[in-house]
């Protein structure tokens, strides 16, 4: 019976994985393989659309520049936040795990309030004579990044909140007793040790705006459309279930495709894991 | 230890908190206005627009709907999570190393995907219910969660306890709820928590999920705003936030806010 | 290059709490001298001190006259060696050793010189191009070692250098430690629980308890003639007896114990005895005899340490730990005299 337990006790969560996740799925993908017009006609059609092509870099370009901000703004912080007194660290911690919490919907629709016609950036604009015509701001390229940086920007920081703190105390003082400075420190001791995880945050974040909806849906709307929100417009909207899939299918791959190849590439380069 | 900062690192990350909490007061400050239309600073404070969401059957019934969701979903999860964390830890050697990677797969399959595979090879292939496709999508959805913070804390846990209670003559099963558990208790509750508030805000499985008659309540308020653009949505915000509020404060009482910072 | 360090007069405060108390240590060029007591004595934090992570409430740390209390840690100049290695694990042993000469501006062929010459007197000149975790422990703490004296510095520090290595690396690291030192003739602060450790490699032990230096002398001294009750029982006397005396007799002094007790010391093997005074004995400086003189005990268990037999003794004047010779083991019950045997013993005066 020992033998066996390890399956036993795994198999419910296996086959709700199996059944329900990993079959429906690559039925998903397979459907795409399968179309009267020939095996890889729905991934010509896509890539053969001028509109889906802008789509597709519309979609890197905004998760490309997310992942840079939210790397610089979230490591910054989090080296702050990991030096700080243990109060302050727990404060900050709290305010940065709060807007995490707070589902996606919310956080985007404070950015509608912010960034609308005659909303509070165009008000607070217009009253200190910066502009006389309220600017729009929303459904641009910038919008999606900004609400996409506020979104990603806490998940990065508690991430690598968690990578610094690995980072033992006695490097540091190695590192200051050997003599040096503390921007050397920071650029030969603390940055080297760091890039496994800021390899991770980048990869989550990636994926993460990648794959995104609500934000794009709202902030960007139909001017600023990614793949996510074109795959549920082609699902929903137009029903061409074909199209949808073969949208879901180069999301699937480019994800898996980036995690698997830098996990891959963070583990190489973590030295403390060896 | 002698901390020295940047000053400007100092203000910088000041800024960087005003963004991060900056938007979150504002939608509390629209939430109180007593205007019919979204502004900040609120002019008039009122609590009206939080009668509004009880007044629009619709938000009654997806508030129901999303708890109810929430609860099942996360419940599944732990139930076929924790003996699968367990299975992970405790015969790590007989396990191939590819199952925990299955059991994270959820994250890495993006949550949009899934809910419309769900959508096109689920439930419209075998006509499910709407209710129980919401379900499924939602504990898969939360099923990564529950297994990785279930291991994480069983991977402090020393297996001999378990033996030394066996070998004190008490039955296996017994010993999971006697000795087990109760040492990982925290794990559950976290487990429990994150699961749970992930399923409430979920929107990328369920907007392909939801359909006549039932809808969650972030879908719920991505239609209101389609067509009205009222503080009601402000209010249904800060309600969502007060739950994060009260799941932070539980947190905070039965683990410490240390909890977080892992 | 070597400079002698001053410690004057400091007080340090974790928080609220006070962690060393006016705390004053001399040491002279070229020596070593360790810092012995039980975790929490404040030996750590000493170095913490001058090492710069930690800021004194109030006193003062000087390096060859130069004052260095509120000089940030890189500009300290201080070779330091931590116990767990501390070594970076992103950098090759070459890097690691290098580390410190880069910051001072000293790179390309000069840099390679000096840090294969130090790896070379560490013998560890064929694992220049690994990285740290494929070592053993020992060739860490070689590593570590020589990445602390290739910059030269005139202070050298180390923080329980040794406590992660197995018992016999240990014994071998601790001479090397000391050649490396005596070679180089850098001034050194070693941190240390281990009294062996600490007694077979300094020129003088500090032996510290609550934030304070209970004694500072060569180790012979500390082990022969402690000064105080707290260092007579760290560094092994067992027993301490209090005794007043009740009549001297030129050198003779006879002595009074609790419950009646009367000893018979002679100045010439003890030294000259105050009135009132501590007699403290090893287990060894106590024989258990069959004569007539002594303290009467009555002995408890028994234990066997390889070269005598060990008694827990009930005596008028408490209890007392003795040894008794192979050739007689004495059963639970049996009545002796314990005897002080001078070499084994030692005077205290009242604190």
């Amino acid at each position: 019976m020992k033998r066996f337990a390890g399956w036993t006790l795994s198999t419910p969560a296996t086959l709700l994985v199996l059944v329900f996740l990993i079959l429906p799925v690559l039925a998903t993908i397979v459907t795409t393989f399968a179309t009267t017009a020939g095996p890889f006609a729905p991934y010509l059609t896509f890539f053969g659309s001028g509109f889906r092509r802008t789509v597709l870099w519309r979609t890197i370009q905004i998760s490309l520049a997310t992942t840079a901000i939210s790397l610089v703004i979230g490591f910054l912080t989090a080296y702050v936040v990991s030096r700080s007194p243990g109060w302050l660290k727990s404060i900050l911690i709290v305010a940065a795990v709060f807007p995490l919490l707070t589902g996606v919907v919310v956080r985007s629709f404070a950015w509608l309030i912010i960034l609308g016609k005659n909303g509070i950036l165009n008000s607070a604009l217009l009253s200190t004579g910066l502009i006389s015509e309220p600017l729009s701001m929303l459904y641009t390229q910038g919008a999606v990044i900004t609400a996409m940086v506020y979104l990603f920007v806490p998940l990065m920081v508690l991430t690598l909140v968690g990578v610094l703190e690995a980072i033992p105390d006695d490097l540091l003082q190695a590192s200051a007793s050997l003599g040096a400075k503390p921007t050397a420190t920071f650029m030969q001791v603390i940055l080297p040790l760091a890039v496994p995880g800021l390899i991770v945050g980048a990869v989550l974040v990636f994926t993460g705006s990648f794959t995104a909806y609500a934000t794009p849906q709202l902030l960007g709307g139909e001017a600023q459309m990614v793949m996510g929100t074109l795959m549920y417009q082609q699902a929903m909207v137009t029903f061409d279930w074909v199209s949808a899939s073969t949208i879901a299918a180069i999301m699937v791959v480019i994800t898996i495709a980036i995690v698997l190849l830098m996990t891959r590439v963070a583990r190489r380069l973590n030295p403390m894991a060896v | 230890m002698t901390r020295n900062i940047h000053p400007v690192l100092i203000a910088l990350t000041v800024l960087v908190f005003i963004f991060l909490v900056g938007p979150l007061v504002i939608v509390l400050g629209a939430a109180l206005s007593d205007t019919s239309y979204l502004t900040f600073p609120p002019q008039g404070l009122s609590l009206r627009w939080f009668e509004n969401i009880f007044k629009i059957e619709a938000f009654r019934r997806t508030i129901v709907t999303s708890l109810e969701i929430a609860f099942l979903s996360t419940g599944i999860a732990l139930l076929v999570g924790v003996p699968a964390a367990y299975a992970l830890n405790r015969y790590r050697i007989q396990l191939p190393g590819w199952l925990s990677t299955l059991f994270i797969l959820p994250v890495l399959v993006p949550e949009l995907v899934l809910g419309f595979s769900l959508l096109k090879n689920v439930a419209t292939q075998f006509h499910a219910p709407i209710f129980v496709s919401l379900v499924l999508g939602h504990s898969l959805l939360v099923l990564p969660y529950v297994v990785r913070v279930i291991s994480a804390s069983l991977a402090a846990f020393d297996f001999s306890i378990e033996e030394a209670a066996i070998s004190l003559g008490s039955p296996r099963l017994k010993t999971f709820f006697t000795i087990l558990l109760p040492n990982v208790r925290s794990g559950v509750i976290a487990a429990f928590i994150l699961a749970f508030i992930t399923s409430i805000n979920d929107v990328s499985i369920s907007i392909f999920l939801t359909g006549p008659g039932i809808s969650t309540l972030p879908i719920q308020i991505l239609a209101h705003m389609e067509q009205f653009f009222d503080p009601t949505v402000a209010s249904v915000s800060v309600l969502l936030m007060g739950l994060t509020v009260a799941v932070m404060a539980a947190v905070e009482r039965t683990l410490g806010l240390t909890f977080f910072a892992k | 290059m070597t400079q002698a360090l001053s410690i004057q007069k400091i007080t340090a405060h974790y928080g609220t709490t006070k962690v060393l108390e006016d705390l004053s240590l001399e040491v002279a060029e070229g020596e070593l001298v360790s810092l012995l007591g039980a975790s929490g004595c404040g030996k750590t934090t000493t170095l913490r001190l001058v090492a710069g992570f930690l800021e004194p409430t109030s006193g003062k740390i000087e390096l060859g006259g130069k004052d260095l209390t509120r000089l940030p840690p890189h500009q300290r100049n201080i070779g330091l060696v931590f116990q767990n290695y501390a070594l970076f694990p992103h950098l090759s042993v070459a890097d690691n050793v290098g580390f410190g000469l880069k910051q001072r501006g000293i790179s390309g062929e000069a840099k390679t010189k000096r840090v294969n010459a130090m790896l070379e007197r560490v013998g560890l000149a064929p694992f220049g191009d690994r990285l740290p975790g494929a070592l053993s422990g020992g060739q860490k703490q070689r590593v570590a070692l020589a990445r602390a004296l290739v910059i030269e510095p005139p202070l050298l520090m180390f923080d329980e250098p040794l406590s992660n290595l197995d018992a016999k690396l240990r014994v071998d690291m601790r001479v090397e430690i000391r050649q490396l030192q005596r070679a180089n003739g850098t001034t050194s602060v070693y941190v240390t629980h281990d009294q062996e450790e600490a007694f077979s490699i300094s020129d003088r032990v500090a032996i510290m308890h609550a934030g304070r230096i209970m004694q500072l002398d060569t180790p012979e001294t500390l082990y022969q003639r402690p000064a105080n009750a707290f260092v007579a029982r760290f560094v092994g006397f067992e027993n301490l007896i209090p005794m007043t005396v009740a009549a001297r007799d030129g050198a003779g002094v006879t002595a009074e114990a609790a419950g009646g007790v009367r000893l018979t010391l002679s100045q010439d093997q003890f030294g000259a005895i105050p009135d009132n005074f501590t007699l403290a004995c090893r287990a060894d400086g106590l024989a258990v005899t069959a004569g007539a003189d002594g303290i009467p005990a009555t002995l408890g268990l028994r234990t066997y340490l390889g070269r005598a037999y060990q008694y827990q003794c009930d005596t008028p004047a408490g209890h007392l730990t003795a040894n008794g010779p192979l050739t007689r083991p004495l059963d639970i019950g049996a009545t002796a005299k314990l005897v002080p045997v001078p070499e084994q013993c030692t005077i205290l005066a009242p604190e």
